[in-house]
């Protein structure tokens, strides 16, 4: 950091600390509260569980009985999990072609569309609307839609003439292909929601900032890429954040489709059959989902990291 | 019917919130709430948890629920969806579980038994023995030789068929007896157009009727329970065998078999472009044209070794169970399960439920014809199995085997299919 913002530095501590004597006791107690509150409910719902699902990770129970019946058995779960169990490598190749999916191509998309709707454009409503639309359906809706343009006398088929019995192509029940199906279902869902979520950004951007850009003869992708983009960096925060999260806890669209079997594998049904399924394997299923929290949040403390760095 | 038929939706909405990563200690005592606090009507209280939730399930239950209020029971029925109750089963048995609740026998039920949370009941059998044939018995005890669990219906798993399309190709099921007969019938089927051996296996269980099948015709009934229960290795060249006859139907069976669930598969033999389908006798439950029904009937799986013959089948027996938690209503809910083992529970599901199958020898003999088909083709054999997701650990048949067996219907090598079975069971916990 240079000398001359030192200064400037040096003095907002100052600042701060006579705006903060001026609280009174009930003010330190009403914000006390609404700060305390919620991160004591945070703690106990969100924190105390994570810490034991990774406690639980390195142990043997099969959920029935108490502390006394749970087995230490150290890194043993994660060492099976990564050389024995089938489903495994399937999984998380699959959940890291849905980030890439999604990131490289959705997310991009969905930005692309919101720079567009943004200048109103004829009709801009309406493809708002049909955009966001998949956000708004139902799974269940949005499986059975898909069904039918996928099944094996679907649409698709039907287009390319291969509804005949015998003849189909399976487009769900190929474990080559299904996996690509629904990735295109996923980004379809994922444009509208990253679209939407963009627009509200673009709309809070400083028109006069385009303007000046606009005096300065600067071309509509340069405005975009040197002034909006940077502008928007908490909503390319979120942005991110929500890609991320969306693509590593994928479930429901697998679920609906085969039950997350056959090449449509991923973490989190992988997760859900060993805890939460009749097997019981809570150990096996927290040390799963350990590696799953672990995938979230490293790519998303790097991106905010490298955010908050170039911030200062 | 089978306990792993699927509504995925359903399920998935009912836990959507809890699979978020740190779930793991979120659930238990979903299913706690409800047991029989309310003050009620008099009679002798006792809560039953039901996964009888399918609406023809649901109206066996309040026909005998209405029988048993008549013999002094006031019974409160909780019934939860059934795919969550199954899920849920552990948390609930040590939450505050219902006195008495629906169950399946074979692993499943003792293995409960042994975590001590059923209640054991020698004492009800005392009462109602007499009305069970041994095997039956058998099938009721837990590991430790107790009591534990009361049958009530039970239905076989055999090759569904209709008789008019065995008839119009003139194949006689009468003849199909060897393995050789059977790919000869599949033969004539497909020469004339129709798809043989109609598959699906999208949900994972559904194929696993038919390598159970394979399994006990190919290696003996032994071997079987040996192989569900982990005593013999995935890797023995037995295995192979199993899956290398197996093979032999292959050019036989629909090719989009993975796409296909149970009853999707079911619908091609209803809509005769298929001939067959390996699978329980529920497979009657989407014929609902009596025309149609009439025309369904059954023949036993063929005979794939001479010594082994047709003497197994899989006939999987649902029931009920005490929980640890009736020991405190224990006179109450033992009552009520010696009514649910007597004829007065059978003959109330009966009124309701014509093709239903009943555990308690002492009922009549089916009217129906397909339900008689059914009594007949047990009583012709000396094996029962349950089923492998009943026979074998539930950490095993559901996450690990159902996918080792949709591998190998897309086209897997069986022998690395087996390697890493194997592999996977040796890494489970020990039981």
């Amino acid at each position: 950091m240079s000398t001359n913002t030192s200064t400037a530095v040096a003095e907002t501590p100052q600042r701060r600390r006579r705006r903060g004597n001026s609280f009174t006791a009930k003010d330190r107690a009403v914000i006390g509260g609404l700060v305390g509150f919620p991160t004591a409910l945070h703690i106990l719902l969100v924190w105390i569980p994570a810490i034991l699902t990774i406690t639980l990770s390195f142990c043997e129970w099969d959920g029935i009985g108490g502390i006394a019946d749970i087995k230490w058995v150290g890194f043993r779960n994660y060492t099976q999990i990564f050389t024995l169990y089938a489903d495994f490598g399937p999984a998380l190749r699959n959940n890291i072609l849905w980030l890439l999916a999604l990131a490289l191509v959705a997310t991009p998309l969905g930005v692309i569309l919101a720079y567009f709707i943004d200048k109103e454009l004829k009709g801009t409503k309406f493809y708002q609307t049909a955009f966001y639309l998949p956000m708004v359906l139902s799974l269940a809706v949005t499986g059975i839609v898909w069904d039918y343009i996928f099944r094996n006398n679907g649409f698709v088929n039907a287009m390319l003439g291969a509804d005949h019995p015998g003849h189909t192509i399976s487009w769900f029940g190929d474990p080559h292909k299904n996996i690509w199906v629904v990735l295109g279902i996923a980004s379809w869902r994922h444009i509208g929601y990253i679209m939407l979520l963009y627009l509200a950004g673009l709309k809070s951007v400083d028109p006069s900032l385009r303007e000046a850009a606009a005096i300065d003869g600067a071309k509509e992708f340069a405005t975009f890429r040197k002034v909006i983009f940077p502008s928007l960096r908490p909503v390319n925060v979120i942005i991110i954040v929500v890609t991320v999260i969306e693509s590593l806890r994928a479930f429901d669209l697998v679920y609906v489709i085969n039950r997350g079997k056959n090449g449509l594998q991923v973490l989190a049904v992988a997760v859900y059959e060993n805890i939460l399924g009749e097997s019981a394997r809570i150990g096996w299923g927290a040390a799963l989902a350990t590696i799953l929290f672990v995938l979230c949040i490293g790519p998303i403390m790097l991106y905010l990291y490298q955010t908050f760095k170039a911030d200062k | 019917m089978s306990e792993i038929m699927e509504d995925g939706v359903s399920r998935r909405s009912v836990l959507k919130g809890s699979i978020a990563g740190a779930g793991a200690l979120a659930t238990t005592g979903i299913l706690g709430a409800g047991t029989a606090t309310e003050a009620h009507a008099a009679g002798k209280k006792v809560s039953v948890g039901s996964n009888q939730s399918d609406p023809a399930a649901k109206k066996n239950d309040a026909a005998w629920v209405a029988a048993a209020k008549k013999a002094g029971f006031d019974v409160k029925l909780n019934t939860v969806d059934h795919n969550t109750f199954q899920n849920q089963i552990s948390s609930y048995l040590q939450g505050t579980p219902d006195d008495v609740f629906t169950w399946f026998a074979g692993y499943r039920m003792q293995f409960f038994a042994s975590k001590k949370l059923a209640t054991p009941i020698d004492d009800v059998w005392a009462k109602i023995g007499s009305q069970f044939t041994a095997g039956y018995k058998n099938a009721s005890k837990g590991l430790d030789g107790k009591y534990y669990f009361v049958p009530t219906t039970w239905y076989p798993w055999a090759i569904m068929y209709r008789k008019s399309v065995f008839a119009a190709a003139g194949v006689d099921p009468k003849t199909i007896v060897t393995w050789a007969d059977f790919l000869n019938a599949c033969k004539t089927f497909k020469a004339k157009g129709i798809t043989p051996i109609a598959l699906g296996d999208k949900g994972g269980w559904e194929a696993m009727g038919t390598f159970d099948f394979i399994n006990f015709r190919t290696n003996g009934f032994k071997f079987h329970m040996d192989l569900t229960a982990g005593r013999v290795k995935w890797t023995d060249p037995r295995v192979q065998k199993t899956f290398n006859n197996w093979k032999t139907m292959f050019p036989y069976q629909n090719t989009d078999t993975l796409d296909l669930d149970w009853n999707a598969a079911a619908q091609l033999v209803l809509q005769k472009t298929a001939a067959m389908q390996v699978m329980g006798a529920f497979h009657a439950s989407i014929y609902t044209d009596p025309a149609d029904l009439a025309d369904l009937a059954l023949f036993p799986f063929p005979e794939i070794e001479k010594a082994n013959g047709r003497e197994a089948v899989e006939a999987p027996i649902d029931g009920y169970m005490l929980s640890k938690g009736a020991t405190k209503n224990a006179a109450n809910a033992k009552g009520l399960a010696g009514f649910i083992g007597s004829t007065g529970y059978a003959d109330a599901v009966l009124k309701v439920a014509p093709t239903a199958l009943f555990a308690n020898s002492k009922m009549p003999k089916p009217e129906n014809a397909f339900a008689r088909q059914q009594v007949e083709l047990v009583q012709s054999c000396k094996y029962i199995a349950q089923f492998f997701d009943r026979d074998s650990r539930p950490d095993f048949a559901s996450p690990i085997f159902s996918n080792a067996i949709q591998k190998f219907l897309g086209g897997g090598d069986s022998v690395a299919i087996a390697a890493d079975l194997q592999k996977q069971w040796d890494a489970l916990p020990s039981a």
